[in-house]
C-alpha cells in the first residue's frame, strides 16, 4: 500500500475529498464511524455512506490522521500556507477523527469570526463528532463557544430592532422579527438538548454532555419555567431507564431546584419585582401558553404564570411529592443503584430547606395565603387537596397552609397504608418520619445486600445530617 | 438499561443450535453492529454448550466487548455485558444478553416466558434441526422491544417470589465457562456464527491488546 511520501499525499488528498463529497452527496448524515478493515482493498475509496452513516476504513486512518495534523501544524508555524477552503476541508477531516484537537477549533474559531463558516455548520461537525466521541471535551468546549457567538449575534440583532422602532417602524413588522428570532433560539435550544440526549445515550454519566446541558439552560431559558418543567417531565422517563446514571440524575436535580427558586420568588417578594427574565428566549412566545396545555402533569405552573405570579407553593410540593415518589417507585424497583439514594438524599435536603425557608415567611404573612385558598379554591393542585384532604381526615386539621406549617413530624403515618397506583392521589409531603419508615420498610423486605446497605446508610445520614438541624 | 439480543436455541450432544434470534443493537455505532451481532450469537450459542441442563446462569462478559469497544470505538468506556441463560430439562434453551442495570430477575422471567411460549408453537421435532429461516415463531422481536422497559412489562413483581435466586450459578468471566486447556482465541477461529471479517478483526484486535492505538 501506498507508503512512501508522494503517494501517501495522493492518497490523503483523494480521501479528504471524498469525504468532503460525501458531504455534499448527503447533507443528512447523522453518524461517523470506523469501519474495521485492516487492508485497502484494490482500487477502492476508505470513504463508504451508507444510509446515512459516514464510514472510514480503518487501514488509512493510520495514514490520514498524521499527515491532515502536521499539515495544520505546518500552517500553524506559518510554514505552510493553505487557503481558507483547505482549511475547511481539512479541519473537518482532523475533528471528525480527533475532536480533541485544540488547535483545529481554534482555526474553525476564526474562520468563522471572520465570516468563511457560519455557526450551524460548526455546531453540525460538532454533532457529528460526539456520535463517536460522545465525551470529547473539546468539542463541548467548542459548542459553547459557538452557541455564545450565536446568542451575541441575537442579542445585536434585537437592539438594532429596538432601534428601527424607536426610528418608526411599524410594531407589527418588529413583533414578526422578533417572533422569529425566538423561534430560530427556540429551535437552537431544542437541538442542543437532543445533541445533549444522544451524547447522553452513547456513554454512561457523561459528565460533559450533561453539564453542557445545563450550560444550554442557564444561558439560553434561565427564567424560563415553562422549559424546566418540559425538561424534569421529559427526563422522567430517561432516570427511570438510566437507574445507575448519576450524571443524569444531577441534572435532574438542577432541573428541580431551578424550579423550585424560580416558583418560590412570588412567595419570599410579595412586590411584583421583575423576574430575571430570559433577556433571550422570550417568554411570551405564542408556543408558551399553548404548549403549557399539552403538558398536563404539572398543570400548576399555568396558574402561577397567568395569575400575576400567585404564591405557586402548591405548585412547589406537588413537585416535590412526585420527585419523592419517583425515587421511591424507582428504589423498589430497581434494588442496589447507589444513584438512586443519593438522589433521594439530594430532594430530601433541597425540601427540609425549602420548607425551612417556607416557615420562615408564612410566620410574617401567613395570613395572606390562608386568605387566599380561602377565596379561591380553584388555585389549588391536586396534589395540595389530595395531601391536606388526607392530612384532614386522619387528625382533623384545617387548610393545607395549615397542615404544612406544622412540622412534617405531625403528619400521620401514612406511608403504612398501601399507596394508591392511580396517579390522582399523590402521597403526602415528604417528612422526616415517613422517610424513616421508607427505610424500614426497605429493610423489612428485602434481602439484597447492596439496597440494604444503602438504606442503612441513609437512615443514618437523615440522624446525622437533617435530625440534628433544629 | 437495555437487552440488546434474545435468541433460542436447542442444546445438542456437542452444540447448540440457533432456532430464533432478535437483537437491538441500536446503541452501538452503526458500523460495527454486524460484527457485535456475530459475537453475540456466538456467545450465545458458547454458553448454552457449556451450561447444564435444567439450570439457570448469568456469565459477565467482558472480554470480547472490551475488544471490540477498545479497537473500534476506542473508547475508554468499558461496560460490562451479562448473558443470563437458562437451559430447560428438554434441552430447549435461551439467551438474553443484557446490561448490568437490567434486572437480573426480570431477565429469567422473560426467558421462562419465551420458552414456554415457543415450546407450544413450535413442535419438538424441528428443535434439533431446525433454523432462524425455517422456524415460525415471530414474538422474540415484540418481546425483546417490549422488555426493554422492564417496568412495563409485567414482571416487575409477580415472579419475584417464585425464582430463587439463589440457584442462579454466576460466573465472572467467559472463560470460566471454557474447559482446561481450552482457548477463547481457538473457538472464535473455529466458530461458525462468525464472518472472516469478524474473526480478522477479532484477531488484530487481540494482538493489538493496546490502548495507544489511534483508532
Amino acid at each position: 500500500m501506498a507508503e512512501s511520501e508522494e503517494e501517501v499525499d495522493v492518497l490523503v488528498q483523494r480521501v479528504v475529498k471524498d469525504i468532503i463529497n460525501a458531504f455534499k452527496r448527503n447533507p443528512n448524515i447523522d453518524e461517523i464511524g470506523v469501519i474495521p478493515c485492516p487492508e485497502a482493498r484494490y482500487n477502492r475509496s476508505p470513504i463508504v455512506l451508507v444510509e446515512n452513516k459516514l464510514g472510514v476504513e480503518s487501514w488509512c486512518v493510520k495514514f490520514l490522521l498524521p499527515y491532515v495534523h502536521n499539515k495544520l501544524l505546518l500552517y500553524r508555524q506559518r510554514k505552510h500556507w493553505l487557503d481558507r477552503e483547505a482549511l475547511v476541508d481539512i479541519t473537518c477531516t482532523l475533528l471528525l477523527l480527533n475532536p480533541d484537537f485544540t488547535t483545529a477549533w481554534n482555526v474553525r474559531k476564526e474562520l468563522l469570526q471572520s465570516g468563511v463558516l457560519n455557526p450551524e455548520k460548526d455546531l453540525y461537525l460538532g454533532k457529528l463528532a460526539l456520535t463517536k466521541f460522545p465525551k470529547s471535551p473539546e468539542t463541548w468546549i467548542h459548542r459553547r463557544w459557538v452557541l455564545q457567538q450565536i446568542l451575541r449575534q441575537f442579542s445585536a440583532e434585537g437592539q438594532t430592532s429596538k432601534q428601527q422602532q424607536q426610528q418608526g417602524e411599524t410594531e407589527q413588522a418588529d413583533a414578526e422579527r422578533s417572533q422569529q428570532l425566538g423561534d430560530h433560539l427556540a429551535r437552537t435550544l431544542h437541538q442542543e438538548m437532543k445533541v445533549c440526549c444522544d451524547a447522553a445515550c452513547l456513554y454512561p454519566s457523561n459528565y460533559n454532555a450533561w453539564s453542557h446541558r445545563i450550560w444550554v439552560l442557564q444561558h439560553m431559558a434561565m427564567g424560563n419555567v415553562k422549559v424546566f418543567h418540559d425538561e424534569l417531565s421529559s427526563m422522567r422517563l430517561w432516570v427511570s431507564m438510566h437507574v445507575s446514571d448519576h450524571s443524569g440524575f444531577h441534572y435532574r436535580q438542577f432541573l428541580l431546584k431551578e424550579l423550585i427558586t424560580e416558583l418560590s420568588q412570588p412567595l419570599s417578594s410579595a412586590t411584583n419585582s421583575p423576574q430575571h427574565n430570559s433577556s433571550t428566549v422570550p417568554s411570551s412566545s405564542p408556543s408558551h401558553h399553548s404548549q403549557a396545555q399539552a403538558n398536563g402533569e404539572l398543570s400548576g405552573v399555568e396558574a402561577a404564570g397567568e395569575e400575576e405570579r400567585q404564591p405557586s407553593f402548591t405548585t412547589i410540593i406537588q413537585l416535590f411529592c412526585q420527585e419523592i415518589e419517583l425515587c421511591s417507585d424507582l428504589i423498589h424497583s430497581f434494588p442496589g443503584h447507589e444513584t438512586l439514594w443519593s438522589h433521594r438524599r439530594h430532594v430530601f435536603y433541597l425540601w427540609h430547606h425549602w420548607r425551612r425557608e417556607y416557615q420562615h415567611y408564612s410566620s410574617n404573612g401567613g395570613s395572606e395565603l390562608v386568605h387566599l385558598n380561602d377565596s379561591d379554591p380553584g388555585l389549588q393542585t391536586v396534589g395540595a387537596q389530595s395531601c391536606a384532604g388526607r392530612g384532614e381526615s386522619v387528625n382533623g386539621q384545617g387548610h393545607a397552609t395549615e397542615a404544612m406549617e406544622v412540622d412534617g413530624a405531625s403528619f400521620p403515618e401514612l406511608r403504612d397504608s398501601k399507596r394508591l397506583k392511580t396517579g390522582i392521589l399523590l402521597p403526602d409531603p415528604p417528612a422526616l418520619s415517613s422517610e424513616y419508615s421508607f427505610v424500614s420498610s426497605i429493610l423489612d423486605d428485602c434481602c439484597n445486600p447492596e439496597q440494604r446497605r444503602f438504606a442503612l446508610a441513609y437512615e443514618k445520614w437523615l440522624d446525622t445530617v437533617i435530625g440534628h438541624q433544629p | 438499561m437495555k437487552l440488546y439480543s434474545l435468541s433460542i436455541l436447542h442444546k445438542g450432544a456437542t452444540k447448540a443450535n440457533l432456532l430464533k434470534a432478535a437483537y437491538d443493537l441500536s446503541s452501538f455505532s452503526f458500523f460495527q453492529r454486524s460484527s457485535i451481532q456475530e459475537f453475540m450469537t456466538f456467545t450465545s450459542a458458547l454458553i448454552v454448550e457449556r451450561t447444564t441442563q435444567g439450570s439457570r446462569a448469568s456469565v459477565k462478559e467482558q472480554d470480547l466487548y472490551k475488544l471490540i469497544k477498545k479497537s473500534i470505538m476506542h473508547d475508554d468506556c468499558i461496560k460490562e455485558y451479562l448473558c443470563h441463560v437458562y437451559v430447560r430439562n428438554d434441552n430447549l434453551s435461551a439467551v438474553v444478553i443484557a446490561d448490568t442495570e437490567y434486572p437480573q430477575r426480570v431477565c429469567f422471567t422473560l426467558l421462562d416466558k419465551v420458552l414456554e411460549e415457543f415450546s407450544r408453537q413450535v413442535d419438538s421435532i424441528d428443535w434439533p434441526s431446525g433454523n432462524p429461516e425455517t422456524i415460525n415463531y415471530k414474538a422474540l422481536d415484540i418481546h425483546l422491544s417490549k422488555y426493554q422497559n422492564p417496568r412495563e412489562a409485567d414482571a416487575m413483581t409477580k415472579v419475584q417470589a417464585e425464582l430463587d435466586e439463589t440457584k442462579i450459578i454466576l460466573h465472572n468471566t467467559m472463560e470460566s465457562l471454557l474447559e482446561r486447556g481450552e482457548k477463547l482465541d481457538d473457538l472464535v477461529s473455529k466458530s461458525e456464527h462468525l464472518g472472516n471479517q469478524s474473526k480478522a478483526f477479532y484477531k488484530t484486535a487481540r494482538k493489538q491488546n493496546s490502548c495507544c492505538e489511534i483508532m
